[in-house]
């Protein structure tokens, strides 16, 4: 079934040379950034974005009208990224140089469902990381910042850093799980009586160096996904040293659908043609209850 | 009392591995302290956390010997923290108390067996009678559901006094599985190996790797393909190997104390 155009009739390519123009990056010559599958020449019908291109966020475009989906991470399981699944690392020393071609991996019916997924329903993926990242500012905090209520509490510094009225570590892990509609994968280190002031936003997945660049100045970290053997026992050192300090780890995914909502409202401004909406991929993660 | 030191200690472990020490590791080293150390009472830990260098040192132990690194970087490269005043309360702590921390990791793992599987294997109940093969690390369960597995893995880790509350699963809850793949720490398996339905693991990054296992589940759910992917942690999934390490490790010092250190959980989990 072919969807209808609407508006001016415009395609996926003009829709993404028009974020190259106006995203006020250079586009990257070596880039996760770009289309993972469907006919870039296809007219669109409307746009999704999300953090996750996940089947069940892009069954919900389909539904919505949208044809042109625009995620932050990987459709197709890896870094790599393509419709059918990666040849098995080879082991042993010098495996990585050989010259021998590695085992082509057999059929997977979880990538060849979502490629036909996305063929059938004439689907266009793009993904859009490295740049949306590279913004003035990085629109994944003040993303959080805003889906947190917490805007008004930016103020004209760093947009990574609010200050909100003095809670509890404890009463902001509660506003956080229901502002994120978290399910179960909310981790937290401190105290949860700390009292908390002063918060910054580390999205996505970041290395010690961001941990130690921030914690001293506020008191308390909310971020995506962080190194266990990094961040998480630096911030359990630090409790346990006697720094009034903690650690709000949400995942990655759930720390980026605030910045790809925020792209869907910026996409309308230079797609006006077509309707942009944002999915959210939800919180991958549940825990049992005993 | 004895004057064994560090020093002698190490040469004992590199003698009793069973093949050569790879003197390429930057993780096997000395991280605090050196070889002339003498030593009162060993423990082994996962990470070598300032809490259990602390509980260690009450306990009458000076050497710890971690399975992680001590200043939270794999290369415990010490300019990216030095600044830090943890860094600088942990190291004043270890030096006050005359501590020595020795890391094993690579020889752990390249160890016949690992006792980190070993470990793992024994806490969550998994007999190696269900092993496919030994050191495949796979096991063939009675068929049960992936939310009453999940179930089970913490209870039985709590009945040993064991927190994994911060554990996390993506799946069907009811979805059936019965090919239960182990993994450790940050090396976990990939789900989608057609002979496996579900991976009980410790740590893996979420997306943007080799195989994005919480996205391959998602789907799998979707298209009705039974999956599941149980995420222990990457403290809990190794830290029971420690204690294998401990008693190995006591066979040759038979002059002091060892003991395991549990370093323990990081996490808290909202209600």
């Amino acid at each position: 079934m072919m969807a209808r155009p609407i508006g001016g009739g415009i395609t996926a390519q003009e829709v993404v040379d028009r974020i190259k123009k106006s995203i006020g990056v250079e586009w990257k010559p070596e880039t996760v950034d770009g289309f993972k599958a469907g006919d870039p020449t296809t007219v669109i019908t409307g746009i999704a974005t999300t953090s996750l291109a996940t089947l069940s966020v892009l069954d919900r475009a389909v539904k919505a009208g949208a044809n042109l989906i625009i995620t932050c991470e990987p459709t197709f399981y890896s870094r790599a990224d393509l419709p059918t699944p990666p040849a098995r690392r080879g082991f042993g020393p010098g495996a990585a140089q050989s010259n021998q071609p590695a085992t082509p991996p057999p059929p997977d019916p979880v990538f060849s469902g979502k490629d036909e997924f996305i063929k059938k329903h004439n689907l266009v993926v793009f993904r859009l990381s490295d740049h949306w990242r590279l913004r003035t500012p990085d629109p994944f905090a003040p993303g959080l910042a805003d889906m947190l209520g917490w805007s008004k509490f930016a103020g004209t510094g760093d947009p990574k850093h609010v200050e909100i009225p003095e809670t509890s570590l404890d009463a902001l892990v509660a506003h956080v799980k229901t502002s994120l509609k978290a399910r179960g994968g909310m981790r937290i280190v401190g105290n949860p009586q700390q009292r908390i002031r002063k918060v910054a936003f580390l999205p996505g997945s970041t290395p010690i160096q961001a941990s130690i660049e921030t914690l001293p100045g506020v008191d308390a970290i909310v971020a995506g996904e962080m190194r266990e053997w990094e961040t998480v026992e630096y911030v359990r050192d630090t409790v346990a040293l006697g720094g009034k300090k903690s650690l709000i780890l949400v995942g990655r995914v759930v720390s980026e659908d605030p910045g790809m909502h925020a792209c869907a409202q910026w996409l309308e401004t230079i797609v006006p043609e077509a309707k942009s909406m944002s999915i959210s991929a939800g919180d991958p993660y549940w825990r049992p209850t005993a | 009392m004895s004057t064994l030191t560090a020093g002698e200690i190490v040469a004992r472990i590199k003698s009793n591995l069973g093949f050569p020490w790879r003197d390429a590791t930057y993780r096997d080293t000395f991280k605090f302290g050196g070889p002339d150390t003498v030593v009162k009472g060993i423990a082994t830990t996962m990470f070598c956390s300032y809490d259990a260098i602390r509980r260690a040192h009450i306990a009458g132990c000076n050497m710890i010997i971690p399975h992680e690194d001590t200043y939270w970087s794999d290369r415990d490269d010490v300019s990216i923290v030095s600044g830090d005043p943890a860094y600088k309360l942990k190291v004043d702590f270890m030096r006050e108390h005359d501590i020595v921390v020795f890391r094993i990791h690579d020889h752990m793992h390249a160890q016949k067996p690992d006792f980190t599987w070993v470990g793992l294997a024994r806490a969550l109940g998994l007999d190696s009678k269900l092993e496919t093969a030994p050191q495949s690390h796979r096991f063939t369960l009675p068929e049960t559901t992936l939310g009453e597995l999940a179930t089970r893995i913490q209870k039985r880790f709590a009945e040993q006094g064991i927190n994994d509350k911060a554990i996390r699963v993506v799946g069907d809850p009811g979805t059936k599985v019965s090919r239960l793949q182990l993994g450790v720490g940050y090396a976990s398996p990939a789900i989608n190996d057609p002979n496996v339905d579900v991976v009980v693991s410790g740590e893996q990054q979420e997306t943007d790797g080799f195989l994005d296992s919480p996205e391959y589940v998602l789907d799998a759910a979707t298209l009705g393909i039974a999956k599941g992917w149980i995420m222990l942690g990457h403290n809990v999934s190794e830290e029971q190997g420690m204690q294998e390490m401990a008693e190995w490790i006591k066979k040759f010092t038979p002059e002091i104390p060892v003991q395991l250190v549990r370093s323990g959980e990081p996490f808290w989990v909202p209600k």
